[in-house]
């Protein structure tokens, strides 16, 4: 290699190395620090504690419910808009009027920026006006005035849903584009066969889609555990930490509380939660490959 | 070397000069803008605030030529990103901030530069009315708040609804409360809206039940960790609270709206009144309601005789940053806003504050407002809301216990030792 080309390429690695760097690498390396301190987020006196912070979060309620919140947020967040984008897939794969404009109607959502989905769920949520209740109303002749949002027992569900509408369009055309693939003689042939149009579905498009679901599937994994700004903006981790994810909770621990100690030791749970999921789906593209190599 | 890679390479040498002259000249302009510059961040990000403000800041770069770069933050953001901003050393030279506990938090981590200095050169004293600067501004013995506006919490009524109910009087104790309640709700009306989805609206009606019962002492204590919230004090204002709620005094689904929504319902004719700061009197001014015409208010009543009497309500001031790299503009810009008669007035008019400025003209104030200023007059005490009487931490879990309470009344026993265990790790460590 010549000295230019080395110049070059070092020249341009230079600028995301950094950037990875001092953005990913620091922070992380900091986080694992500071959360065997006490330190409260700003105050430069802060005392190193051991494993004092990992042993509270080990008998701390509040982080119980927030990762068990984190689980059922992550499978809902996957099964939701992956079975949602399947379905809007399969009845928008048809050639029929309209089909385009529908199909960009159901991708639109995932455009908008997670605060103004989430501000258009708050309405939609809203007890005394929302469209929720006024559409329950209609049915039942009474209207209620059921607070979504405010509700423990709800709060977290509702989010849910207002996220998996939001990313139930990116799945969809993720399975549109894995359709367009399947030679439609597969499908005739088993039409020949006999095979009803639920076995087709089932036992050919199903099974020819499994590329496209694994895309979908970790694209919705991966978002899920990045999701923060629509639970911020739609319950704040409320009522009452109700609806607090792992990184609601951190938050909430770090900034509020002022327990930025307490705080790490939370975001490196999470890490190691995380890295695990990444782990397993990475094993299963390498798994995918092989199989289709 | 191929002539094609030279010319590559010798643009490629070209574009990073001018990259590094650029950022040369971009360097040297900041540092020669910054000379005439004091930056600032404030939580005051409302519409009516903000233009305020801009007003303001206008009449202080006329006055002494300095430019205020202004970046406001919402009110709920600003909280944790002051912190953020403080534990990162990039602070800006002068950011708003509630006195009491807050500050205290700030102050003791070394955040904040002094101002005695500039304070008795400014003649500070003869300006600031003496009640709002002795518990707002000093801190370990130094001063570092300069005040620039403060609040009263009391009971805001929509005089439409009540005139329509036939109410003519209000109430000054706990009996006459409970009639009045019983009175709206039997023609139909929700006596009390309350819009706790953020939590501190309702912080006011623990306050002053508490206050009312236990009185100031004991309140200041509980604040400090010095006594429990399991205590027999806070049962008992803990209980009273619930039997307003059990009666049906409380609009629905109070966790459900923010204090906006909730001031919505009274304006509206929704709800007849709500506990909340003056600052409702600039938001529904800025409605186009009329004070006095719209709305009115009553002091929260005394409930338990001979407990002195205590208003609530948070002081708004102006701190500046330790390494601030603008001192004697920061200092300038603080002195200003507190001093400067018309710019307190203005903002007295438009945040619907009272002024902590004495040379401040009475006419400046709404009928309610003038109201809103005897009441704080008459009082024996001036105490901080409750997120601003006790530390930053602790107060995270009462505010939680609040809205708790707001959901599960019966339980509040449960909900108090719960804080109570919450507030230990952060009194006991």
């Amino acid at each position: 290699m010549n000295q230019r080309a080395l110049f070059w390429r070092v020249a341009l690695l230079f600028l995301p190395l950094s950037v990875f760097g001092v953005f990913v690498v620091w922070p992380l390396l900091n986080t694992f620090y500071y959360s065997f301190t006490n330190w409260n987020g700003f105050n430069p006196n802060f005392q190193f504690v051991g494993l004092r912070n990992y042993a509270g979060v080990v008998t701390d309620r509040l982080f119980t419910n927030a990762t068990l919140n984190t689980l059922i947020w992550t499978l809902l967040a996957i099964v939701l808009p992956t079975l949602g984008g399947l379905t809007l897939a399969l009845m928008l794969d048809v050639r029929v009027p309209g089909a385009n404009v529908f199909k960009s109607i159901f991708y639109l959502p995932i455009c908008l920026a997670a605060v103004v989905v989430g501000q258009i769920w708050i309405w939609i949520y809203q007890p005394d006006w929302g469209l929720l209740n006024s559409a329950i109303g209609l049915f039942t002749g009474e209207r209620p005035i059921f607070a979504w949002l405010a509700e423990p027992e709800t709060a977290l569900y509702s989010v849910i849903v207002a996220w998996s509408w939001q990313q139930m369009g990116l799945a969809m055309v993720i399975f549109l584009a894995g359709l367009t693939s399947i030679p439609p003689y597969l499908i005739e042939a088993a039409e020949i066969e006999g095979a009803t149009r639920r076995q087709r579905i089932r036992h050919v498009v199903l099974a020819l889609l499994r590329p496209a679901t694994v895309v979908a599937v970790a694209l919705s994994v991966i978002n899920s555990l990045k999701a923060f700004d629509i639970l911020f903006i739609m319950t704040g981790g409320g009522p009452f930490h109700s609806s607090d994810t792992l990184a609601m909770y951190m938050y909430s621990e770090s900034f509020k509380k002022y327990r930025m100690g307490y705080g790490s030791s939370i975001s490196v749970v999470l890490f190691l939660m995380t890295l695990s999921v990444v782990a397993v789906y990475f094993r299963q593209l390498r798994k995918l490959d092989e199989l289709y190599d | 070397m191929h002539h094609r890679e030279r010319r590559v390479w010798k643009r490629g040498r070209a574009a990073l000069r001018a990259l590094g002259l650029a950022l040369a000249f971009l360097l040297i302009a900041t540092m020669s803008w910054a000379d005439g510059e004091v930056t600032i961040t404030h939580y005051f990000g409302g519409d009516l605030g903000r233009a305020g403000l801009e007003e303001i800041f206008g009449s202080f770069k006329a006055e002494t030529g300095i430019t205020v770069v202004d970046s406001p933050i919402g009110h709920e953001d600003f909280k944790a990103g002051i912190l953020v901003r403080a534990a990162g050393g990039n602070l800006p030279d002068v950011f708003s901030y509630w006195a009491g506990a807050r500050t205290q938090f700030v102050v003791d981590a070394g955040s904040l530069g002094t101002i005695d200095d500039m304070w008795a050169e400014r003649g500070l004293d003869d300006v600031v009315a003496k009640s709002v600067a002795d518990g707002a501004t000093m801190y370990n013995g130094d001063r570092y708040l300069v005040p620039f506006g403060y609040h009263y919490a009391g009971m805001f009524y929509n005089t439409k609804v009540m005139a329509d109910a036939g109410v003519t009087e209000f109430p000054t104790d706990w009996d006459g409360f409970l009639a009045l309640c019983e009175n709206l709700k039997s023609q139909g009306i929700t006596p009390i809206a309350l819009g706790s989805m953020n939590r501190w609206p309702a912080q006011f009606w623990f306050d002053y039940l508490l206050l009312r019962t236990a009185g100031p002492e004991y309140r200041a204590s509980l604040m400090a960790g010095e006594a429990s919230y399991t205590d027999d004090e806070v049962q008992r204002a803990m209980q009273l609270w619930k039997d307003l709620v059990d009666a049906g005094y409380f609009a629905a689904n109070a966790n459900a709206d923010d204090w906006t929504q909730a001031s919505d319902k009274v304006s509206r004719g929704d709800a007849a009144m709500t506990l909340m700061g003056t600052w409702i009197t600039g938001y529904w001014n800025g409605n186009g309601l009329m004070a006095g015409d719209d709305y009115d208010f009553f002091e929260f009543p005394m409930i338990d005789a001979g407990v002195p009497n205590a208003v609530v309500g948070p002081v708004d001031g102006w701190l500046i940053a330790a390494n601030s790299e603008n001192r004697a503009n920061a200092e300038a810009l603080v002195a200003f806003l507190a001093s400067d008669p018309a710019s307190q007035a203005k903002w007295a008019q438009v945040q619907g504050a009272l002024s902590p400025n004495v040379n401040v003209d009475e006419s400046t104030y709404t009928s309610v407002m003038l109201r809103a200023l005897e009441a704080v007059g008459n009082a024996d005490t001036f105490a901080f809301n409750y997120d601003l009487a006790t530390t930053p931490p602790a107060a995270e879990y009462g505010l939680d216990m609040f809205a708790r309470f707001m959901d599960d009344p019966a339980n509040y026993s449960q909900h108090l030792a719960d804080t109570e265990a919450g507030v230990r790790t952060v009194f006991d460590g």
